[in-house]
Order: C-alpha cells, then structure tokens, then sequence
C-alpha cells in the first residue's frame, strides 16, 4: 500500500479528464473535415473509461463480477479506448464544394458542436472534482503530519 | 500503559479515514466510467463493533479498512455508474473534518503526555 494512494487515484482522474478534452477539442477542430487521410469525413472521436482494478487474482476478479466484493484497494481510472462514432453526418448542399456528390451534396463530419461544448464542459468540471479530491487528500496527509509536531 | 485504548481507536479512525478517503477519490475519478459501481469503507461500523467487542485493545488492533461496493445505491446515471458526484464531494468535505477532529484530539492528548512527561506540553 502505497502512502500516497489517494492523491494517485485523483492524478488519474485528472489525466483521464484531460484526455476528454484533448479529444473534445480535436472535435471540435475536425468540425468541418470533410476529407481525412481514408478520402472520408472526419468522425467523432469518443472516450471510454474504465476502472483500473487492483485486485488482480482470481478471487478478487470474481468477487467484482458477483459485485460481492470486498475489493483489495480502490484504483483510479483509465482510458478503456478511443472509440468512434459510426453515426452518419449530416448532408449539406454546396455544388461548389470540392468534395460535393453528383447531386451537389456534401457529406459533413458527425461532429454536433453543442455535444462536443456539453462535453467539454462534462470533463472540465469532473477535472475540478479530481483536483478537489486531491485537495483534500493533500490536507489530510498534512493533518497527520501535525501529529508529529 | 503510555498509549491507552482511545489513544488507538483514535489511531484507527485516522487510518480509516485515510482508506475511506481513498475510495471517495475512486469515486470521484471514476464518475465517467460507464457500469461503475461506488465503494465506501464503514470504518464507524467496524470501529463501533470493536469498541463493544469485550477485549477492546486487541479488536482495535485486528481492525481492519476494505473498500466495499456499495450496494445500497442504484443507478443514478444512463450509463449505469452509481457515482452522485454531490453527493461524493459532500461524503469527502465530511470524511475530511472527521479526521481533522480525530487527529487534534490525538494532537492534545500527546501534548497531554509531553506535559506529564516533563516536556513543554504543546
């Protein structure tokens, strides 16, 4: 067990969150991309977390799945995958368009720019829960530090 | 006996503090993760059963902290996790004084015993 437990499991949560905003913003930026390295439109990108799970052996993986569980220690979070989104883009009329189809339609990334600032504002906030839970976990340890004083 | 019975069961309750702690900041880390389920630690329940158990100073020592999943919540997300995140930071700010008063209570009756001892107290 390691001293500083807490503050760890915070740090991940806050590298998991920023990551939410690194995809976010590379969304947001690819809003209009209509032609990617593939010759398609850009898709969202999305992240999927998962929880980093201490209890290793079999024992503890078992007990998790019944949801039993006395778990060993609580582990922080990580990043499961980067997944995209299959969902079809919206068609816009421009002839003009470089990348415009045979009846002048366009087809347009599946990126919503109020989802992405929905999401965006999603992770900003959990970050600030993480650095208040490290925060906290940082005065604790200061708390006991006083006992030696 | 220089360290006496409460003197542990202060002892104990930073130590589960500590751990509780711990798990709240999983929790918290864990609010986006899809299907995730909260743990907690009951360190005042295992506490209170060692200090009424008959041999209070070698329960307190056996007690032990583990992080359970807490069942008695359901999902309060689409995505299945049972993470409330207020009510996790509300569960954190509380967890956070008790073991402030845990510690200056243990703070003032070392000071206590440095003044027995010939020491200059606090």
């Amino acid at each position: 067990m390691s001293m500083f437990g807490g503050l760890e499991i915070s740090a991940s949560g806050l590298t998991a969150q920023r990551l939410r905003m690194d995809v976010t913003a590379e969304n947001l930026a690819n809003a209009q991309t209509t032609k990617g390295a593939d010759g398609q439109p850009y898709r969202r990108k999305e992240v999927v977390l998962r929880e980093i799970s201490q209890g290793g052996g079999f024992g503890a993986q078992l007990a998790n799945a019944l949801g039993t569980g006395a778990k060993s220690r609580p582990g922080g979070v990580e990043v499961a995958e980067i997944a995209s989104d299959q969902t079809a883009g919206k068609m816009v009329y421009d002839p003009s368009h470089p990348d415009a189809n045979a009846q002048g339609y366009v087809q347009m990334p599946n990126v919503d720019t109020v989802t992405e600032m929905v999401d965006l504002i999603d992770s900003s906030r959990a970050y600030e829960a993480n650095v208040t839970a490290m925060q906290a976990s940082k005065q604790m340890f200061t708390k006991t530090l006083d006992l030696l004083k | 006996m220089l360290f006496d019975t409460t003197q542990l069961a202060l002892e104990r309750a930073i130590s589960g503090a500590s751990t509780r702690q711990e798990a709240l900041a999983a929790n918290i880390a864990n609010a986006d993760t899809p299907g995730y389920r909260r743990v907690d630690v009951d360190f005042h329940g295992a506490l209170a059963a060692a200090m009424g158990s008959s041999d209070r100073t070698s329960a307190l020592e056996r007690t032990g902290f583990t992080p359970a999943v807490d069942k008695s919540v359901g999902a309060t997300r689409a995505d299945g996790s049972t993470v409330d995140m207020d009510s996790e930071q509300a569960k954190m700010a509380a967890n956070a004084l008790e073991q402030q008063a845990a510690v200056q209570v243990a703070t003032a009756r070392i000071s206590i015993l440095k003044m027995a001892i010939g020491g200059s107290g606090a």
